[in-house]
């Protein structure tokens, strides 16, 4: 019987030894895994221009000798904490706006508490981020604001651009942002009008626990907890891998409640009703159309996107009203889209190239 | 490829890579269903009313205790964030009155960069 002419026995001592190191350094990582925590994250230099329950506006310090004119104030999701943006040095998309001379601002969230169950959509569209805008524009001293949202921070930054058509946004950035709730297929299905009561769970629960967000998330990939956590063990001798790995389960699991009547309108509006896509939104009885934005626009998707798959996303550019708009597709996850190691050599510098030039 | 072939550990996490694929998609595809959708939305259900349920008992409990409620905490909470605020806007007042004597500070009173920066492309290339 022969052997695959590919094998090659010569190597398989030194594969041995590998493995075995590889073994012994599992054993010892696997100690200091335990007794250490990980990597510090969101560290770079911001200040807190303004807090209210919620909702939270940071400013964070210019890292250049010379900014652009127009400020950038970043919307974040709502299920998640924006320090997913602000990783590591050298693995952070704010430290990397800084370094190319953005003045960068965050309006980030933390959980809602039990008493603001109760805000609506309005609040979000037409006092947070307004009020926010407010506070960049007197802070930096200028009009105009480019606004960054990253997927439902997208789609609250679209509500507000569509109904604020006089400004001050100036230029509109969309990372992976939802508009055709349909193809969120799974999403779909769990929320089904026919057998998931939203008003009850609200009204029993207030807001929306963590635990319910993130098991939703979980589920449209139940295996890949499971494997990832495989996968630690096997490279748990590696430290960057380990460093990485860290990150990224923190910020995966630390999700935020929901408010309730929040959490109503999304599931009423958007995932049964579809109204975004189909031109009939409505926020505080202030019609809401995607063709009324008319602001230079940027839509960043990700081609492994499992949470917005790409039919969900692919409608927002045609949809929009402006005459300066791009789509770009990016190898990449949803998450890693943003945040991978790649995204420093995919997305950041296209985002750069573009925003760069509108915003002076 | 031939590497894949002759070495353990590569076809080992290969054969985890593909095992998670084909797993996902099994189950994506069950959960694609109505009556997974009945069934999960049910159970649902009783888990929020049973945590509503353990939610009032706590309350109870701590009253007996003599633990501060929720509210109690809720309201030092809200007053120290007003606290905050006052100090926020006072923050805001310093630097508007910098900003108006010439200044360009930010809000840690440090001067800021001058907002006249040019896109690489404009500055031929340089950033």
């Amino acid at each position: 019987m022969n052997a695959p002419a590919e094998l090659d026995f010569a190597s398989i001592p030194e594969r041995i030894q590998t493995e075995v190191q590889r073994a012994i350094q599992r054993s010892i990582k696997g100690v200091e895994y335990f007794s250490t925590s990980g990597p510090r994250l969101g560290s770079t230099p911001k200040d807190v221009l303004h807090s209210r329950g919620t909702m939270s506006l940071y400013h964070y310090r210019p890292m250049s000798d010379e900014i652009y004119r127009v400020p950038v104030l970043i919307v974040m999701a709502t299920t998640n904490r924006g320090y997913i943006l602000d990783l590591v040095p050298g693995q952070s998309f704010i430290e990397f706006l800084l370094r190319r001379g953005y003045d960068v601002y965050m309006l980030d969230w933390s959980a809602p508490r039990p008493e603001e169950k109760s805000l609506r959509m309005e609040d979000y569209v037409l006092d947070f981020i307004p009020d926010c805008v407010r506070r960049v524009q007197q802070d930096s001293g200028e009009q105009d604001v480019s606004v960054i949202g990253y997927c439902f921070g997208g789609v609250l930054s679209l509500l507000y651009g569509s109904i604020h058509k006089d400004g001050p946004m100036k230029n509109l950035i969309c990372f992976t942002t939802p508009i055709d709730f349909r193809e969120m297929k799974l999403f779909s299905n769990f929320s089904d009008r026919r057998y998931f009561d939203v008003d009850r769970l609200v009204d029993s629960v207030g807001n929306v626990p963590p635990e319910m967000i993130l098991s939703s998330f979980e589920m449209l990939r139940p295996a890949s907890r499971t494997v990832s956590q495989i996968q630690l063990w096997e490279n748990i001798w590696n430290d960057e891998f380990v460093k990485s790995y860290r990150m990224f389960d923190r910020w995966a699991t630390d999700t935020l409640p929901l408010a309730g009547e929040y959490f109503r309108t999304i599931t009423k509006d958007l995932m049964w009703d579809n109204k975004l896509f189909n031109d009939t939104m409505s926020v505080g009885g202030r019609s809401a159309k995607l063709e009324d934005i008319k602001v230079p626009i940027l839509h960043a998707v990700a081609e492994h996107d499992h949470i917005v798959p790409y039919d969900a996303a692919k409608h927002l550019i045609a949809k929009i009203g402006s005459e300066d708009k791009e789509e770009v597709m990016l190898k990449g996850g949803h998450v890693s889209l943003v945040a991978g190691a790649n995204a420093v050599k995919r997305l950041w510098p296209k985002l750069d190239s573009w925003l760069g030039k509108r915003s002076t | 490829m031939a590497d894949k072939i002759n070495n353990p550990v590569a076809m080992w996490q290969k054969m985890v890579g593909d095992m998670e694929k084909g797993f996902n998609s099994f189950a994506n595809q069950a959960m694609s269903s109505p009556e997974f959708s009945q069934a999960m939305n049910r159970a649902g259900g009783v888990a929020a009313g049973a945590q509503k349920q353990l939610g009032e008992l706590m309350e109870k409990y701590l009253v007996t205790m003599n633990l501060p409620s929720r509210e109690q905490v809720t309201g030092l909470a809200e007053r120290l964030q007003l606290i905050e605020a006052q100090i926020g806007e006072m923050k805001a007042m310093l630097s508007q009155i910098a900003a108006s004597s010439g200044i360009p500070q930010g809000s840690d009173g440090t001067p800021r960069p001058p907002r006249t920066k040019r896109p690489p492309s404009e500055n031929g290339g340089q950033a």
